[in-house]
């Protein structure tokens, strides 16, 4: 597994709080789908983890983002997304 | 016999859709379903999976034109897929992203510019030619299908309009988070909007910024079509709507404070629907205005013993309710919830006999149990599943799953047990159940 970098680390905790994986957030592998055969989350997920992001960071995702897709795609992809445009 | 008109009262040049900024006007709407019906296969039915509410239309109208049924597969997992086929191996597919579906011919649906949009009649449908199935899951584990005829669709159209007092609303825009392929869906997000001339959007809007891009879009007085889930979030998230709304919520009733609090919020009347696969909406309420729901114009609720039965004109039998009412004098009503084998997890309602047939049918599983917690969740409460599976992995069995059961449905956690608490007579008494799911929360919360 890649390892994760701290941003990345505080995202996965994030996801793990927000979604109640019962897995342990070290062990989320930050180039691992977060979707489908992944991690298995779905779009009510991606719902709570926008709230929570909102919240957190005060970053909107938008699906109309045009790079939406991939920002859901991994744990790296979301957490740079969220260092590129958090205000808080 | 009689026939109703394919949309309403719109002139050629009237907006019917709004697909991704731009508009789609009657005339062009018209054009594409027929020129679709000349090139769509002879073949008796069809799964639109279209994700443009707008291209769905298309494909719906075009097949009703060739008197084709359009089937409303329960969700896109590929073994549901897969058993519709077997189910109705005559079918095509039609998809507006290039989706394929083995086995059976799969034709691409996309609003095409080229087509000049002719002034035509608009064409008249016969009240009692079944243009859709949908399917509810049944404790068998077989779904359940629920052919739905022209009248039905168009009486409940009029129906819910008149409830939510729509016809003094114009121009009005219809923006829908609730996917079209569901009962609700079709009805209130897509016959909904075309029965009363209004325009329909034909997107999806997911989070609370999008809902609030989407209704940025439209002019005019406009309906939110949504779940309480969807509600919430944007309630949570604090996203500003325009003026001149009105919501309509349906899936899972709607918390008294929520519905005071979007009321207020968004300056929007809140009002739900209730309804079921079986029958479609059948009742009304508006929220702040009492818990009693308003069965919806030819509608009736007449008790059969220890529970009831909907019946309406256009429903070719009495459909039980499936859930558990009182009824009053009046006519009115108030719900308890679901009968026993039926849970709803966001706002979709499956039966947990269903669920366990799906697992016990995966290689390898020799017994298993979903189960739905009681606790509060923020936004969703998911089901969770014991297994006993000896030398299958967690993620062999998760695997499975996701083939057959909708993402919405999947096991959080899926528990590996060495048995089930069983009683001689090979039932899984609730207690037991309960007890098992005690032991295990308590061992998860030591760190296991």
């Amino acid at each position: 597994m890649t390892a994760q970098s701290p941003i990345e680390q505080e995202v996965a905790q994030l996801l793990v709080e927000t979604l109640k994986l019962k897995v342990s957030a070290a062990i989320i592998d930050p180039v691992q789908p977060l979707f489908g055969d992944g991690l298995g989350l779905d779009s009510i997920d991606a719902l709570e983890l926008a709230l929570a992001i909102s919240k957190t960071y005060g970053y909107q995702l938008k699906s109309s983002d045009p790079d939406i897709k991939v920002i859901f795609s991994s744990l790296r992809a979301l957490a740079e997304a969220i260092e590129k445009n958090r205000t808080k | 016999m009689r026939d109703t008109p394919l949309i309403g009262s719109y002139s050629a040049d009237d907006v019917l859709a709004w697909e991704q900024g731009r508009p789609r006007t009657a005339g062009q709407f018209l054009a594409e379903g027929s020129h679709l019906a000349e090139i769509v296969p002879d073949r008796p039915t069809v799964l639109n999976l279209a994700n443009s509410r707008y291209e769905f239309l298309v494909g719906l109208a075009a097949a009703i034109l060739r008197r084709q049924v359009t089937l409303l597969p329960q969700n896109r997992a590929s073994e549901s897929l897969r058993r519709l086929v077997d189910d109705y191996p005559h079918s095509y597919c039609l998809t507006d992203q290039g989706e394929t579906i083995e086995g059976i011919e799969s034709i691409l649906v996309q609003s095409q510019q080229a087509i000049a949009p002719c002034h035509m009649k608009i064409p008249r449908i016969p009240i009692d030619q079944v243009v859709a199935i949908a399917f509810t899951s049944g404790s068998t584990g077989r779904p359940m299908p629920h052919a739905k005829t022209w009248g039905a669709l168009t009486a409940v159209a009029h129906a819910t309009g008149a409830s939510l007092g729509i016809s003094s609303r114009k121009p009005l825009t219809v923006v829908a988070t609730v996917p079209h392929h569901h009962m609700f869906g079709l009805e209130a997000s897509v016959m909904l909007p075309i029965m009363h001339g209004a325009v329909m959007h034909a997107g999806r809007p997911l989070f609370p910024a999008d809902v609030a891009n989407a209704l940025a879009e439209r002019v005019g007085p406009w309906i939110l079509v949504t779940t309480p889930l969807h509600l919430r979030a944007c309630l949570t998230e604090g996203v500003k709507l325009p003026p001149a709304g009105l919501i309509v919520s349906a899936t899972a009733p709607l918390a008294l404070n929520v519905a005071q609090e979007a009321e207020q919020y968004f300056q929007a009347e809140v009002h739900e629907i209730f309804g079921f696969a079986e029958a479609g909406s059948v009742a009304h309420r508006r929220t702040i205005n009492g818990e009693q729901w308003h069965p919806l114009d030819g509608v009736r609720l007449n008790q059969d013993g220890g529970s009831f039965l909907a019946d309406a004109w256009y429903l070719p039998t009495p459909v039980p309710v499936p859930d558990r009412i009182s009824v009053n004098v009046d006519g009115r009503f108030s719900l308890y919830g679901r009968e026993a084998d039926q849970v709803n997890v966001a706002g979709h309602r499956v039966s947990l006999g269903d669920l366990n047939q799906k697992l016990l049918g995966i290689d390898g599983v020799q017994d298993g149990v979903f189960f739905l917690p009681e606790d509060e969740s923020p936004l969703v409460t998911r089901l969770m599943a014991f297994v006993v599976a000896p030398g299958k992995t967690n993620e062999e069995i998760q695997r499975a799953l996701r083939r057959r059961l909708a993402p919405v449905f999947l096991p959080r956690p899926l528990v590996f047990v060495p048995r089930l608490p069983r009683n001689e007579t090979g039932k899984l008494p609730r207690e037991s159940l309960l007890r098992l799911v005690q032991e295990w929360k308590e061992r998860a919360d030591h760190g296991f």
